[in-house]
C-alpha cells in the first residue's frame, strides 16, 4: 500500500529513522539486551550505553547530562514537566500560565491541574500569532509557578521568542518556572536550556531521524518535578521503569546528529520552503502563511489553498505519491479552529484550507518540486470546488 | 469461575450450548444443525482441545481450559438460546448426589456470605427409564447438598438466587448452576447470502448483524471517494467489517471506488438528487457483485424517517434501481434502539469515530425530500450509468477478515 513514499512531505509529523540512528540502536535490539540496572557485565554495557546518550542529549540541549530524564517521548515529558512541576510547587502558588496554541500534551495536563485546585490562564496572541509578552507581563502574579510555552509552532511552523518570555517571567514572577515544549524545534533552531533561561524543555526523538517512543525532559539544576510514574527509582526517581535502552541510545544519537548538522539541515530546508514559494505564486489563491523568515521554523511550510477544505486536496496529492498534513496529525481529527490562524484574522473556511507541508533534513528538493506540479495540475478541477 | 476456586474444586469439563429455533424448522433441521456445528467449530479454532458434539436439543463442547472464553465466544454464535458451563457424570442416583455438593460449594464462593442465599433443585429427564421422577432426585439431591451447606442456603424454589439444574440423558447426567443468554436467530448461513452496504455510520453495521441473525452470511460492500477522501475513512471501513466477523468468523468486503460517480453526478444531474442518485448507483453497483457471492438480496441500513431524505418516495427511488430485494432490517427502528444494539454488538465506537464517509462529498445543500422515479431516470440519462457501474465494479478492491487473524 505505501510503496512509494518517497515524496513525504510530513516531516512534523514523524521522520524516517536514519541509517546512523538504526545503526547505533540494533546491538541493543540484539546480543546487548542487559537490564541497565543489573550488577553484571550485560548490564553496565547496556547502562554505559544510555550514560552516552544522556551526554549526547545534554550536549545538543545545552543542559547537564544529569538533568536529562528519559521519558516514553514528547507527550510523557510534556506530562511530566506540566503535571510534575505545578505539583512540587504547589506549596509557593496555585497559578499556571500556558500558551495559546500549546500542543494538547501540553494544554490537556495543564487544563487537569485546574481540578487540582490550580488556576490556568491561556496567553493572548498578537496581530501576527505571536505571544502578547504585554499581556503576559500583566498576568504573571506572585503566585505564578509555572508558564508554559512552546518554542515552535507544529501546525505553522511560528518560531515564539522562548528567552524574552522567560526573562520576562523572571521579572514579574519570581517563583515561576518556566517550561518549553521544544519537540518542533530541535535540529531547527538552538536549543540551548541555558541561552533559553528555561528550567525544563522537553524532546521527542522520532521528530528528527530518531525512533518512536523515545524523548526527554532536560531540566535546569534544583528542578524536581514530581515523578508521574513510581516504581524502582530509575532516571533519578523522575521516572520509574526499566529503561526503553534501544530508543534512549537511538535519541542520543539522533540529537547528536540533529544539532552537528543543523546549520546544513537548516539551509536545505530554507532551499525547499522557496521551492515551495515559488511553486505557490503559479497557483492562484494559494499562499504561504506566517512568512516572515525571522519567526518561522524552516521546516514548517503552512500554504492556505483555494476551493475545497485541504483535507481534499491533502487526498489528491496522496493519491500522486505525495504525503502532507492538514494541520497537526494530534488534531487533525477534532475539527476545531487553531487560535494562531483566527489571530491572523482567516475566517473558519480558511482555517480548513490550510495545509501543512513539512521538510526534513533528507527531503529531496525534487519531491517539492513534484508536490507543486501536482498542485499546478489539481488547481484547475480542485480550485472551483466549493465544498 | 476464579482460578482460585478451581483450584478448591474441579471446574466444568464442557458446556452446554442450546439451540432453540432450530426445532421449529422441520426437515431443515439437520442442515440448520450441521451448519451450526461448523459455526461453533470456526468459533472456537482457536482454543485447541475443544471438541464439539451434537446431542439433543443442545450441543455438548468439551473445553478443558478457559471455558469462560469458550462461554463468550459460543454466546456469539447465532442459534443458541442459551449457554451453561456443565459437569458431566454418569446418569445415576448416587453419582449426582455425589456430585452436586461439591458444584454448590464452588458457586457459593462467588455469592454473598452475608446472608442465606436463596437455593433449589431443579431436575429435567429426557431419559424417562430414570429411576427416580423429577421431583424426587430434586429431593434426594437437595437432601445431600444442605446438610453441607445448610448454614449458607435457604431453600425458595420460585425465586432462587443459585439454582442446580440437572439434565438427565441416557447417556449421562449434565449438572449445571448458571444460564447465560444465548445470540439467539439462526445459525449464519442456513437462510443464504446477502450484500450488506457499509457506511460508516451507526446504522449499516446494525443491519448487517440483524440480517447475520436470521441466518444470513453477509458480504460487505463499501463505496469509497479518494481522492477526496483518504485511507483513515476505509480504514474505518476494515475495522467495521472485522468486527462484526465476530458474528459469521470470516467477512468479504468489496471497497468500491465511487469519485468517478459522484463527480458525474455532480457534473450533470440536478443537485437536490445527487444523494437519492448516488444510491441508485450503490444498488446496481452491489447488485453486479452480488452474483460473485451467490447473495440473493441487498441490506441496507435505512429507515423510514431517519433523516429527512429517508422517506418513502425516496426508498422507492432507491429500490427501484436495484434487480435484487432490498432488505432493511432497520425500517421501523428508532436511533436511539440502533444505538443501543450497535453498543452491544461492537460497532458503536467505530461508527463514531469522525472519519467521514463518501456521503460527506459534494453533499448537496436542499436533497430531495420526495423523489420522483421519473426524475431520476431522467437525471440519469446524462451520465453513462452502464460504463460507470462496470467501472466502479472493475475497480473493487477485494478484502476477506478473519476474526482471529
Amino acid at each position: 500500500m505505501l510503496g512509494s513514499v518517497k515524496l513525504y512531505l510530513d516531516n512534523a509529523a514523524t521522520t524516517p529513522v536514519s541509517a546512523a540512528v538504526r545503526e547505533a540502536m540494533l546491538p541493543f535490539l540484539g546480543d546487548a539486551h542487559g537490564n541497565p540496572s543489573s550488577r553484571h557485565a550485560l548490564g553496565v554495557e547496556a547502562s554505559r550505553a544510555i550514560e552516552t546518550a544522556r551526554a549526547r542529549v545534554a550536549r545538543a540541549t545545552g543542559a547537564r547530562p544529569e538533568h536529562v530524564v528519559f521519558t516514553s517521548g514528547g507527550t510523557e515529558a510534556n506530562n511530566l514537566a506540566v503535571l510534575g512541576l505545578a505539583r512540587a510547587n504547589r506549596s509557593a502558588g496555585r497559578h499556571v500560565l500556558i500558551g495559546a496554541t500549546e500542543h494538547p500534551c501540553v494544554r490537556d495536563p495543564a487544563l487537569a491541574l485546574v481540578e487540582e485546585g490550580f488556576e490556568v490562564e491561556t496567553l493572548a496572541l498578537d496581530g501576527d500569532a505571536q505571544p502578547d509578552l504585554d499581556d503576559l507581563a500583566r498576568r504573571l502574579r506572585a503566585d505564578t509557578i509555572l508558564v508554559a510555552h512552546m518554542m515552535v509552532n507544529n501546525e505553522f511552523g511560528s518560531i515564539y521568542p522562548i528567552a524574552r518570555l522567560a526573562r520576562a517571567v523572571r521579572a514579574n514572577a519570581p517563583r515561576a518556572l518556566v517550561h518549553t515544549d521544544a519537540v518542533q524545534a530541535l535540529g531547527k533552531l538552538a536549543v540551548s536550556l541555558r541561552g533559553l533561561g528555561v528550567d525544563s524543555l522537553a524532546i521527542s526523538a522520532h521528530k528528527f531521524h530518531g525512533p518512536k517512543g523515545s524523548g526527554a525532559l532536560v531540566l535546569a539544576p534544583d528542578v524536581r518535578p514530581r515523578p508521574l510514574v513510581f516504581g524502582g527509582g530509575q532516571e533519578r526517581g523522575l521516572r520509574s521503569g526499566t529503561e526503553n535502552v534501544a530508543g534512549i541510545v537511538g535519541l542520543g544519537r539522533a540529537a547528536e546528529l540533529a544539532e552537528g548538522e543543523r546549520e546544513i539541515r537548516t539551509a536545505h530546508m530554507r532551499g525547499l520552503r522557496e521551492i515551495l514559494e515559488r511553486g505557490l505564486a503559479g497557483i492562484g489563491g494559494g499562499r504561504l502563511l506566517f512568512a516572515r523568515e525571522a519567526a518561522v521554523s524552516p521546516s514548517i511550510a503552512a500554504v492556505l489553498l483555494p476551493g475545497p477544505p485541504a483535507e481534499v486536496w491533502m487526498h489528491h496529492l496522496e493519491e500522486r505519491g505525495v504525503m502532507t498534513s492538514v494541520g497537526s496529525a494530534c488534531h487533525a481529527r477534532k475539527g476545531e479552529i487553531s487560535p494562531a490562524l483566527s489571530a491572523l484574522g482567516l475566517s473558519d473556511a480558511e482555517a480548513r484550507q490550510v495545509l501543512r507541508f513539512s521538510f526534513a533534513g533528507d527531503t529531496e528538493p525534487s519531491a517539492v518540486e513534484e508536490a507543486c506540479r501536482v498542485l499546478a495540475e489539481l488547481e484547475p478541477s480542485l480550485a472551483p470546488l466549493a465544498r | 469461575m476464579t482460578p482460585e476456586s478451581a483450584a478448591t474444586s474441579v471446574g466444568p469439563g464442557l458446556i452446554l450450548a442450546r439451540y432453540g429455533e432450530l426445532w421449529l424448522k422441520g426437515r431443515n433441521r439437520s442442515l440448520f444443525a450441521r451448519t451450526l456445528k461448523r459455526n461453533v467449530r470456526l468459533a472456537l479454532r482457536p482454543f485447541a482441545g475443544t471438541r464439539v458434539e451434537r446431542g439433543h436439543g443442545q450441543f455438548v463442547i468439551h473445553a478443558s481450559e478457559r471455558i469462560e472464553e469458550v462461554v463468550q465466544r459460543l454466546q456469539d454464535v447465532f442459534g443458541f438460546s442459551s449457554v451453561s458451563p456443565a459437569w458431566r457424570v454418569r446418569a445415576s442416583v448416587e453419582e449426582i448426589a455425589a456430585r452436586a455438593p461439591a458444584i454448590v460449594g464452588r458457586a457459593l464462593e462467588e455469592l454473598p456470605r452475608d446472608r442465606a442465599v436463596a437455593f433449589r433443585v431443579t431436575t429435567r429427564r429426557a431419559d424417562k427409564s430414570f429411576p427416580l421422577q423429577s421431583v424426587e432426585l430434586d429431593r434426594v439431591v437437595a437432601d445431600t447438598v444442605l446438610p453441607v451447606h445448610g448454614e449458607r442456603l435457604r431453600v425458595d424454589l420460585s425465586e432462587p438466587e443459585l439454582a442446580l439444574e440437572i439434565y438427565v440423558r441416557p447417556e449421562a447426567a449434565y449438572l449445571f448452576v448458571e444460564r447465560f443468554q444465548g445470540a439467539g436467530g439462526l445459525p449464519v448461513g442456513t437462510l443464504g447470502r446477502v450484500m450488506c452496504l457499509l457506511s460508516g455510520g451507526i446504522d449499516s453495521p446494525v443491519a448487517a448483524w440483524r440480517a447475520m441473525k436470521r441466518g444470513c452470511h453477509a458480504t460487505f460492500v463499501s463505496f469509497h471517494s479518494a481522492p477526496y477522501l483518504g485511507e483513515p475513512s476505509k480504514e474505518k471501513i476494515r475495522r467495521l467489517a472485522r468486527a462484526l466477523s465476530r458474528y459469521q468468523r470470516a467477512a468479504r468486503l468489496y471497497q468500491v471506488p465511487f469519485a468517478a460517480v459522484q463527480e458525474a453526478i455532480r457534473d450533470r444531474c440536478p443537485e437536490p438528487y445527487r444523494t437519492v442518485l448516488y444510491r441508485r448507483m450503490m444498488q446496481r453497483i452491489a447488485c453486479k457483485l452480488a452474483p460473485r457471492e451467490h447473495s440473493a438480496a441487498i441490506v441496507t441500513g435505512e429507515s423510514v424517517g431517519q433523516v429527512a431524505s429517508q422517506t418513502l418516495e425516496n426508498l422507492r427511488c432507491i429500490e427501484e434501481a436495484s434487480e435484487l430485494p432490498v432488505l432493511r432490517p432497520l425500517i421501523a427502528n428508532d436511533k436511539q434502539e440502533t444505538i443501543a444494539l450497535a453498543r452491544r454488538i461492537g460497532t458503536f465506537d467505530i461508527s463514531t469515530s469522525p472519519e467521514p464517509d463518501c456521503c460527506t462529498v459534494f453533499q448537496p445543500n436542499e436533497p430531495v425530500i420526495r423523489g420522483r422515479v421519473w426524475l431520476c431516470r431522467d437525471a440519469e440519462k446524462r451520465i453513462d450509468v452502464e460504463r460507470l457501474v462496470a467501472e466502479a465494479v472493475d475497480g473493487a478492491e477485494l478484502e476477506v477478515f478473519a476474526y482471529d487473524d
